[in-house]
């Protein structure tokens, strides 16, 4: 027993960590998931000038509606888990699954801090750290079309189908769009590493501006920003399910099955702003903060701990992925629906040449700089 | 006269197709509702309505919960005619007549049901009524329960004259008032 734990110490040591990152990160995103269902209602309510779910109460303490997903939670629970007689019941079951496993899975690339040191270990504090890590992301929201197509094919329900099939074409345009938005990227940082990318957005330009994504490519954010809603399939690109009017991929799902669409939903508004943050933004970086400190571009330093730094990066990714679900929050109750066909328009006439274009000019600028 | 209003249907400007600036002013909007709400609760208009209530407008006070009104001896009012039972539109209302034993010239409601889950505030009854029995000036707004049952407003729910109100003499009806005299009670 000892001979297999000195012998595989490394090994164990990386596992344990694995296992606790994986642990806490998820669950933090779960958690903040559960709030968001909640945000998305008050968010909405006060730009509509109401106050939103406040009834909700544990033992008659109703903290202004902060129980409200439990309860959403416990009435989806006790709802009747309807199957239609004629479905494909293994797929029927199996789509809430794909729509949100690969959304979770995403989440193991994307790099939440720097690293800390304990017991004069170092753990870096991303899950997995790929080298190919936004090849990755971009593979697996690929994977999360099967969910959307399955659940509305297996219902054997034509309005079903006919929704996944809205849902499969738009997700599947949207992915090229994606994909040629992030290429910019990649040529001016030069890997597909997440974590590498972050760090890169480290540096100074000029000596004082903070080198983020944004900065070299803020057109391409806009893009990004564009196709990662439509990815995600809320408003306004959110005729796949259509809330309100349109018949959905999901109409025949309910209970917690149905739940589970919901939520792969809202995971995926965290993930869009965590790639957001982490591409565009720098991610953890503070501006001005190093390993050591705050060092300023004026010279004036700020010695900090350790343990400081890394919480304070920790804390600046948080505040940036709450920022941008905010956004999505906010564009999602401000901006009315596409048309299909507008849609259609919009990412192949509109926004695919402008992604082209962007490469071009990102290409001949890098080639013109001498940096290739 | 026909009224004419015309409609600015030019086309869009180059800014506007391009779309995003106006998305961006979109947003400036439904974010700056945000954050006047977000830190300013009390300018919300919400009205947390069973637990709140706003003083009701002057045509709305006549529009509250029903009431039978009562005489000085305790009867009521109404002389079960059904003339706000036929009014009523939502079928609300159930009256069951009865006699007095010792009076020849009225009936009294035995039963008066009124199902405030079905009653669309109409004030049809109040309207119909001859004998100005039936009022709805309680200010007490119905619904907002958690029973249904609790909106089944029975007789003795109904018959109440409200405080301060001249306690009521007599009958609108001629025989009424005689009988009521020649008890000694007008």
């Amino acid at each position: 027993m000892m001979e297999f734990y000195e012998a595989n110490k490394d090994l164990l040591l990386f596992a344990g960590a694995s296992a606790v990152k994986v642990l806490v990160f998820l669950n933090a995103v779960m958690g903040f998931t559960a709030l968001l269902t909640l945000a998305e209602r008050k968010v909405s309510a006060l730009m509509q000038d109401r106050i939103g779910p406040n009834r909700a109460s544990l033992f008659g303490l109703a903290l202004n509606g902060l129980f409200q997903p439990v309860a959403d939670g416990i009435k989806m629970v006790m709802k009747e888990d309807f199957v239609p007689g004629r479905a494909e019941k293994l797929l029927f079951a199996l789509a809430p699954f794909f729509a949100l496993v690969p959304v979770l899975a995403l989440f193991s690339v994307i790099p939440f801090g720097d690293y800390v040191m304990v017991f004069g270990y170092k753990f870096d504090l991303q899950i997995a750290d790929l080298p190919l890590g936004l090849f990755m992301v971009l593979a697996l929201s690929g994977l999360a079309i099967y969910g959307v197509f399955l659940g509305g094919w297996s219902a054997k329900n034509n309005f079903a189908l006919l929704g996944a099939m809205r849902g499969a074409a738009q997700m599947v345009s949207y992915e090229v769009v994606l994909g040629l938005t992030l290429a910019g990227l990649l040529m001016i940082f030069g890997s597909a590493g997440l974590q590498d990318i972050v760090r890169a957005q480290g540096r100074l330009l000029f000596g004082w501006l903070p080198a983020w994504g944004v900065v070299y490519q803020p057109f391409a954010f806009i893009l990004f920003l564009v196709a990662a809603i439509a990815e995600n399939k809320r408003t306004p690109f959110d005729l796949v399910e259509g809330e309100s009017e349109i018949i959905g991929y999901f109409m025949e799902y309910s209970s917690m099955r149905f739940a589970a669409f919901m939520f792969a939903e809202f995971v995926e508004i965290i993930l869009v702003s965590m790639l957001a943050a982490t591409l565009f933004f720098g991610g953890w970086q503070v501006p001005y903060l190093y390993e050591t400190g705050f060092i300023l571009p004026g010279g004036a330093q700020l010695p900090l701990n350790h343990y400081l730094v890394s919480a304070m990066q920790v804390g600046a990714f948080a505040a940036k992925t709450v920022f941008f679900s905010w956004f999505l929050l906010v564009v999602r109750w401000t901006l009315p629906r596409f048309r299909f066909d507008q849609l259609m328009n919009l990412c192949w006439t509109r926004l695919l040449p402008l992604a082209l274009l962007n490469i071009l000019i990102t290409g001949a600028v890098l080639l013109a700089l001498g940096k290739v | 006269m026909i009224s004419v209003k015309k409609v600015d249907n030019r086309p869009l400007n180059f800014l506007e197709r391009l779309y995003l600036p106006e998305i961006a002013r979109g947003l400036l909007v439904t974010t700056r509702h945000f954050f006047v709400n977000l830190f300013n609760p009390k300018g919300i208009p919400t009205v947390q309505y069973p637990e709140q209530t706003l003083p009701l407008p002057h045509a709305a006070r006549e529009r509250t919960r029903h009431r039978l009104k009562v005489r000085a001896d305790g009867s009521p009012k109404c002389v079960a005619c059904f003339m706000c039972q036929t009014a009523c539109p939502a079928y609300c209302i159930h009256i069951e007549a009865a006699e007095y034993p010792d009076n020849p010239v009225e009936k009294y409601p035995a039963v008066f049901d009124i199902d405030l889950a079905r009653c669309v505030m109409c004030g049809m009854c109040v309207e119909a009524c001859p004998e100005d029995a039936i009022a709805m000036d309680t200010l007490e707004i119905p619904g907002g329960v958690l029973d249904r049952n609790a909106l089944k407003l029975g007789r003795e729910a109904l018959l109440r004259n409200l405080a301060g109100e001249p306690s009521l003499k007599g009958a609108s009806n001629r025989l009424a008032n005689d009988y009521l005299k020649s008890r000694g009670q007008a």
